[in-house]
């Protein structure tokens, strides 16, 4: 039995099939940009080759697809239908022209405050109509507390669609501002991504891989089935760090509190982990310049990397955070980090002669000593890695808690290792130790841990439950189930009724459910009281299937 | 994307596991859909706007404000000692200069709590905006500092804490108190013999709206302040005004509020009451921040507000603007002498009782300022909660003279040598010295 895993990056396609025995083939291909399904064939195909094709069982697919299409604006348009009430102007959150805003309102609990006005509701859709919009997104502000007037747009929007997202089926958090943007993006690659997954379906059955599994990564170290994730596009967007940090996951037994560095050719990407787990975003991740309620591990991105440019401004030595081209020992004209590595004799690959005199010629030219040169650029790079570490650390630390037993117990975030991998890894070990004095690891197979990572990655998902006692309803917004429970409902109850519905849901996605990996991460229940009396419990629950390795192969 | 004109630190910290009691106003979910709207809003993603974790805050901070008998940590909770914290936390952020203004979005409140505190009153214990602002001083130095409370109690614990203080200006408006809790809050109180002037009472008639509220803004508060000059303007930000407060018989909006702390422009809030959570709160408290960032907050009203229904009658205003007409005095014409104390040799001494509500028993209180030409005067209070053990404490003010600084150590040692109390409090912010004996 083989998994595969393939992460479609920005420069390189990495794939690994991974059997009882570890890795079995990996391949590394050049990406293309214009067409990554060709991409994903050749590594495909060359990992087929090399092992028995029916002995797999699964792919696990990271892919910048989705990303790609958002940052180029290769997207469709979308009719945006959303409604406010009281709060800030919802016109502020205008992210395309087919934007309109139909009066009515729900309040923080749910109830209606004003009806949603269905002349108004008529003439946006047909204005839509119009302008020849094919796919919607229906979202009313606290549709998490009752989803009614986004049921009622998407009636009403009915065929003129080919695709509707709903705000509530997204996520039951709150976050008006971000729902849009979420539901909108998911609705602009719905099209693109369908044709994509249509192909890697095509492709499979023609490699006479028809019969495996297919799952997408998303960017919270999770995957979903390549069903599901046709309705929900918007998930797979920036997977890419999460298939590496899960892919250290793989590598290396965590335990601690940890630092994880993934040093590419333009960036380094920095991950935290508390305990052996990482950290994830507390709201979503921001695609372009909007914040959205996409999922994602908390990974900070700086601008040092392999390629970034050796600069001398104001006489002191900089790296980055530009990249004006490859290293010199790649082909290169300005010196790099790489280049500056392979000065010191830490680094070796490739044309180390022509790398050498091309960074002695830069340092003469600005008259200084090479290896002084060498030093000052390799210090300011961990420097600033250090500082952002710090700043990122102390972030973490700062975030609010909202009960006094929390803000006392004070858990803070004290790393005690480090684990570093991507192409400069080896070389700039010892420099990250000598600054740190913490623990720093380099684990084995660092150069294809993002498509280990991918490989061996779980199926997670997360829902909220929330409850009212006093109107007596039961409502989970993302599966869109609404059950009516008695006023003695509690949160002994609620628990467990969220737990069964996550393990329920996983079922429905053919995957096997695991209990131990589910987790509930926040509930709290609230008396409500009118008057002097208690009219009723106000119930929240948060669960969800945590990021992780499956640990099999490892 | 939104951006704030004004950056804006918010410290929201809603205690969700404290209350009073399981049914009283002051309970767990009070700031619950506060946070819900805050969140569905977006509020933290908005340019500018940060949320922040409170501080916890340190029994030196309470006691160097309050004589805290039997001790600071028998009177204030845990709960206590992080919303201090949190307005603290509010406080360090403007002085350092992180955000241009904050918002402490905590819970217990604390503007009924007097200079000596021997439990809890108006569901305070312990004055949170006193224990921000000598934090401020005790730090930063000696600020002139202006409060203005807009809750809809009078202020009476603030007006305690700083009656002899003339570098403190407490402005307080609120619905009258001939017809609501603490009974206080008339203009007659100027304050103390040395800071006559800079205690100024607004006692607005039940109903006041919008417009009465923006009137007394123009007319009274604003001219005061910009006569004042003050360092820092602080807002104890109370939100039971508003039309639909079960405790009071105000007519106030989130409009108003808003448009109240956009002219205020304070450099801190500090959340004190509010009890309508569910219609009032979440809006009122999302219109505050907004206006003190300077981000519009035009659509922000509550559902089934409606501004004609709620307009004062002529009377009303009729009856406002002759507060309007008279208040200023207080502060530009002071009175040469203060309503309170009686002069006793060289001291002005007050014999009070004051019920504690919260816990019902009433303590009985005589509090003696020295009358001194060098500086604003040694203060020396004797108290005793109802048939219990007797409390002294004295205070050397910032700026003493040598002379009130001998004479507050000469009274503690006699204090001391007469055993004639039980608990002693010696609170020197000459010489940052804080003291307490006895058990």
């Amino acid at each position: 039995m083989l998994l595969l895993g393939i992460d479609v990056g920005g420069t390189h396609t990495d794939a690994v099939a991974l059997g009882p025995k570890g890795i079995e083939a990996q391949v590394k291909v050049a990406t293309n940009h214009d067409d990554l399904l060709s991409s994903i064939k050749s590594a495909l195909s060359e990992i087929v080759q090399n092992t028995d094709p029916s002995s797999i069982k699964q792919l696990n697919l990271s892919t910048t697809l989705s990303t790609n299409a958002i940052v180029e604006g290769r997207f469709e348009d979308v009719g945006v239908i959303v409604s406010a009430g009281p709060g800030l102007d919802p016109h502020s959150f205008m992210l395309c022209k087919d934007f309109h805003v139909i009066p009515g309102s729900l309040d923080h609990r749910g109830s209606e405050t004003k009806q949603l006005n269905n002349l108004s509701l008529e003439e946006a859709i047909s204005s839509c109509r119009k302008s020849g919009v094919k796919v919607y997104a229906a979202i009313t502000k606290f549709s998490p507390r009752n989803p009614a007037h986004e049921k009622e747009m998407e009636l009403a929007i009915g065929d003129n669609a080919d695709f509707i997202t709903l705000g509530h089926q997204i996520t039951g958090r709150l976050n008006f501002p971000r729902r849009i943007a979420t539901a909108f993006y998911n609705c602009a690659v719905w099209r693109v991504f369908n044709k994509f997954a249509d192909a890697i379906s095509g492709t499979l059955e023609e490699m006479g891989l028809g019969h495996i599994k297919v799952n997408i990564l998303k960017a919270d170290g999770g995957t979903m089935p390549l069903p599901l994730s046709r309705k929900v596009p918007v998930q797979s967007i920036f997977s890419g760090p999460a298939a590496s940090v899960m892919g250290i996951i793989a590598l290396c037994k965590i335990t601690h509190d940890s630092i994880i560095y993934d040093i590419g050719g333009t960036t380094t990407d920095i991950a935290i982990f508390v305990g052996g787990t990482p950290l994830i975003e507390q709201e979503g991740i921001n695609i372009g310049s909007h914040p959205t309620l996409v999922r994602a591990l908390k990974v900070h991105s700086i601008g040092v990397g392999g390629d970034s440019a050796i600069s001398i401004l104001e006489g002191t030595v900089r790296v980055g955070p530009t990249r004006v081209g490859p290293s010199i020992a790649f082909g290169g004209e300005i010196p790099t980090l790489t280049d500056a590595l392979i000065w010191k004799d830490s680094c070796d690959c490739g044309n180390i002669g022509k790398s050498k005199a091309g960074f002695a010629a830069f340092a003469s030219k600005i008259d200084m000593d090479p290896d002084e040169l060498a030093d000052k650029a390799i210090e300011n790079a961990i420097d600033k890695i250090h500082d952002s570490t710090r700043e990122l650390v102390e972030e973490i630390n700062q975030q609010p808690v909202y009960t006094i037993h929390e803000l006392l117990e004070n858990r803070r975030i004290i790393p005690r290792k480090i684990y570093i991998m991507g192409g400069p890894a080896k070389a700039i070990k010892m420099d990250i130790f000598r600054k740190f004095r913490l623990s720093t690891e380099v684990p084995e197979n660092y150069d294809v841990a993002n498509a280990i990572g991918a490989a061996l990655t779980r199926t997670t998902t997360e829902i909220e439950l929330f409850a009212d006692t006093e109107r007596g309803v039961m409502f989970i917004p993302s599966l869109g189930y609404r059950e009516n429970v008695p006023r003695t409902y509690d949160l002994e109850a609620a628990e467990k009724d969220a737990m069964n519905h996550l393990l329920a849901h996983l079922g429905e996605m053919s995957v096997a459910a695991d209990g131990d990996n589910a987790l509930i991460t926040a509930s709290s229940s609230f008396n409500m009281v009118n008057g002097n009396t208690t009219v009723g419990r106000n119930i929240r629950v948060k669960c969800q299937i945590k990021p992780g390795v499956v640990r099999t192969y490892s | 994307m939104l951006k704030a004109e004004n950056s804006l630190g918010i410290i929201f910290f809603p205690a969700y596991d404290w209350a009073i009691s399981p049914t009283h106003p002051e309970r767990e979910e009070r700031l619950l859909y506060t946070q819900d709207q805050l969140r569905e809003e977006g509020l933290f993603d908005i340019e500018g706007i940060r949320e922040y974790k409170p501080e916890v805050a340190e029994t030196e901070d309470i006691e160097r404000v309050h004589f805290c008998f039997p001790e600071a940590e028998a009177i204030a909770t845990r709960s206590h000692y992080i919303s201090t914290g949190g307005a603290i936390k509010a406080a360090e952020l403007v002085m350092q200069g992180e955000p241009d203004r904050a918002f402490a979005l905590v819970r217990p409140p604390g503007h009924h709590a007097m200079k000596t505190v021997l439990g809890s009153r108006g569901f305070c214990a312990v004055n949170v905006e006193a224990i921000m602002c000598e934090h401020i001083r005790e730090k930063y130095g000696q600020k002139r500092i202006a409060i203005v409370d807009t809750d809809c109690h009078h202020g009476d614990g603030t007006q305690d804490v700083y009656w002899h203080d003339p570098n403190t200006l407490f402005i307080s408006m609120h619905q009258d108190g001939r017809t609501i809790f603490p009974g206080t809050g008339f203009p007659k109180d100027a304050g103390g013999p040395k800071a006559l002037g800079k205690n100024i009472n607004i006692p607005l008639p039940p109903g006041t709206s919008d417009a009465g509220f923006m009137m007394v803004m123009e007319r009274i508060v604003m001219p005061i302040l910009e006569d004042f000059k003050p360092d820092l303007i602080i807002n104890s930000a109370g939100q039971d005004n508003h039309f639909t407060d079960p405790i009071t018989n105000m007519n106030f909006s989130a409009q108003g509020y808003a448009a109240l702390t956009k002219m205020l422009k304070p450099d801190i809030a500090v959340l004190e009451g509010g009890y309508a959570i569910q219609g009032a709160l979440p809006y009122v408290n999302l219109g505050i921040s907004l206006a003190l960032a300077g981000v519009d907050y035009s659509h922000v009203c509550e559902p089934g507000w409606n501004p004609e229904t709620l307009k004062e009658s002529d009377e009303i205003m009729g009856y406002i603007e002759t507060l309007c007409g008279s208040i200023p005095d207080v502060y530009f014409n002071p009175p040469e002498k203060s309503n309170e104390g009686i002069i006793n040799g060289d001291w002005s001494v007050r014999h009070r009782n004051i019920f504690y509500d919260t816990e019902g028993f009433t303590e009985s209180q005589t509090e003696s300022l020295l009358l001194c030409n060098e500086c604003r005067g040694l203060l020396k209070v004797q108290t005793q909660k109802e048939n219990g053990p007797m409390g002294f404490g004295v205070e050397i003010p910032i700026g003493a003279c040598d002379k009130c600084r001998n004479t507050g150590y000469s009274l503690l040692e006699e204090a001391q040598v007469k055993s004639k109390y039980r608990y002693m409090q010696m609170i020197n912010r000459r010489e940052k010295e804080y003291m307490r004996y006895g058990f």
